[in-house]
């Protein structure tokens, strides 16, 4: 707790903001059935009624309630882009521990395999295998995965790698300590700040990864994520000759760019504080 | 043979983009005959049996793999890239029609970004600290983060839709009457402004992060520390020491960044409606254009790949340190 009160206060005003509309969003999402007054997927009112004091965000063109929407989506997209941020640092971290501390042919394919992987662009790859495969949450999650351990693996890699070198470590070697010891009781304390930032960072990346998915209508169509609704949104044909897109179309806008932003300003910060800029 | 690495690693790069583009359609769920049939419900296009046949000759996959592999490396070779049943025509031209509107899309973009970037920058760290470089430091690490198709959106609600400065889909006016040559060209550019706009914020903050940066690095060096006690202009300082010095890295930062401005491409096209190669991209998935979709994919990795790898490769010429980092 003492730890966590030193980590706030080292935060610039920035940080602090951010981190408080980061919590927001987490509240709405976790809570998203309880806040809402109406579901987010049926219909409660008439067609593009304008925010009022019922329909905080107004409705869509078939009367579902947005705001409602936007609760739901806070609940996909925040738990979606944890998910894989969360499972891809871990496999990032498995992966460059491993590669660091054995070396030799492991190191030298892995670093084969990140060159390779950094340089081709995620986009056009994301769309491919997407369509192909069928757009469903699961296939969104194991695609974002793939593409996501990159990074962590990359700065876990090098870092795990300065650790060896330490005199600490030498000496507990040299009583014997092996991968499995050494990873429990020293590689892991040392790396937990990296793998924090690391995470938030593929957060707000796996956040707009899945937004521009779901932009191209490659979206899961039964999850309705911030990206969807946008979607939905600019898919309707009259949208851009009347005054429905204040509402319809700005709500999932503005939450996507609040969110990111405030991710991105937060991870900064932190990355300043853990100072793990290798 | 050392220095002659880099061939092969873009050899191998390439080979393993190539190799996943065979392998993705083959391991999908069902196959790509699954919509021609009609199986899972959806409206069917009237495609003749002819089509329906040479979709299945791309494909042939009722020879086994390794030939298959084979023949399709040998049709790659060839500029090949199949047939499209939905434009009824050759992938390979289709991707040429369309690469003659996201080229210039492109090389406008990354021109406008580079050259305000990087002035930017300079100026920046020129008067680092001053009221224009922090405001200017905190637009652009927002709009590094913002993803630029969303201001994209923006852009086309409040300019093109609510004030009609702009039109707000298309690359020209369809059925247009254009009287003059000049006409033409200027509709075609009226429609380029907001795309290109869009387009340029991608990199933009990337352009200046990296070239204030670089600047503020340059001016802490002992030679301009010279150059100033010498009572040489500022007009010469900065163009003769700070910008000779500071501009081929942010050359090569060009190369490096095509993957980002590609990806960029792809949705602001889709944003605008803009008739390039990312609007075909997207309606291909829509129409399951499979053939197509692969195209473009190709081509649009592979392009990226070898700018990647040239970018890379000047670098470590401008600077040796990096060959062995």
């Amino acid at each position: 707790m003492d730890k966590i009160k030193k980590i706030y206060k080292k935060l610039t005003i920035m940080g602090k903001i951010s981190l408080l509309i980061f919590i927001i969003f987490l509240i709405m999402g976790v809570f998203s059935g309880k806040i809402a007054r109406f579901p987010h997927d049926n219909i409660v009112a008439a067609s593009f009624v304008s925010p009022n004091k019922t329909h905080l965000l107004g409705t869509d063109d078939l009367g579902m309630d947005i705001f409602a929407q936007i609760l739901y989506g806070a609940r996909v997209s925040i738990g979606l882009s944890l998910f894989v941020a969360i499972v891809s640092t871990l496999i990032g971290a498995s992966v460059g521990i491993v590669a660091a501390y054995y070396g030799g042919v492991i190191d030298r394919l892995l670093i084969r395999l990140i060159d390779v992987l950094t340089i081709i662009p995620s986009l056009p790859i994301l769309i491919i295998i997407s369509s192909f495969w069928g757009p469903s949450m699961k296939n969104i999650v194991i695609i974002l995965v793939l593409l996501s351990w990159i990074s962590p693996a990359r700065i876990i890699r090098s870092k795990t790698l300065q650790l060896k070198e330490e005199p600490y470590i030498l000496v507990a070697e040299y009583y014997g300590a092996g991968f499995l010891h050494l990873t429990r009781k020293h590689f892991i304390i040392e790396l937990v700040p990296i793998i924090l930032v690391s995470i938030i960072k593929l957060i707000s990346r796996t956040i707009v990864s899945e937004a521009s998915l779901s932009f191209l209508g490659l979206g899961d169509p039964t999850n309705k994520t911030w990206g969807l609704v946008l979607n939905f949104a600019l898919g309707f044909q009259a949208i851009y000759f009347t005054e429905y897109w204040k509402w319809w179309v700005l709500s999932p806008l503005l939450a996507i760019i609040l969110l990111v932003l405030a991710v991105a300003f937060l991870s900064v910060d932190l990355e300043k504080i853990a100072n793990t800029r290798l | 043979m050392k220095r002659y690495k880099w061939i092969l690693d873009i050899i191998i790069t390439i080979l393993i983009v190539v190799t996943l583009n065979f392998f993705i359609p083959r391991l999908m769920p069902g196959d790509p005959f699954m919509y021609l049939e009609g199986e899972d419900g959806h409206i069917m296009s009237n495609f003749s049996e002819g089509d329906i046949q040479r979709y299945k000759e791309y494909y042939n996959m009722d020879k086994p793999l390794l030939e298959q592999y084979i023949d399709y490396l040998k049709k790659l070779v060839k500029l090949d890239l199949g047939y499209s049943i939905y434009y009824r025509h050759e992938v390979s031209y289709l991707i040429k029609s369309r690469l003659k509107w996201t080229i210039p899309l492109v090389a406008i973009s990354i021109l406008l970004s580079s050259f305000l970037g990087t002035v930017l920058g300079l100026i920046s760290a020129w008067k680092r600290g001053s009221f224009f470089d922090r405001l200017c430091y905190f637009i652009m690490i927002i709009l590094n983060e913002i993803p630029s198709f969303l201001i994209g959106v923006l852009f086309l609600f409040t300019l093109g839709a609510k004030y009609k400065l702009f039109p707000i889909s298309g690359g020209f006016t369809l059925y247009g009457n254009f009287v003059t040559r000049k006409e033409k060209i200027l509709d075609i550019i009226h429609h380029g402004v907001l795309p290109s706009l869009t387009l340029m914020l991608v990199s933009i903050g990337d352009y200046y992060l990296y070239a204030r940066n670089s600047m503020i690095n340059i001016l802490s060096k002992d030679y301009i520390k010279t150059a100033r006690a010498k009572g040489l202009k500022n007009r010469v300082i900065i163009f003769k020491h700070m910008l000779r010095n500071g501009i081929a890295p942010i050359l090569t930062r060009i190369f490096l960044s095509f993957g980002n401005i590609v990806g960029g491409a792809v949705l602001v096209e889709n944003v605008f409606a803009y008739p390039g190669l990312g609007k075909m991209m997207q309606s291909s998935i829509k129409t399951r254009d499979y053939p197509l979709l692969q195209g473009i994919f190709l081509v649009t990795t592979l392009t990226v790949l070898v700018t990647t790898i040239i970018g890379d490769k000047i670098n470590q010429i401008l600077d040796p340190r990096l060959k062995n980092g």
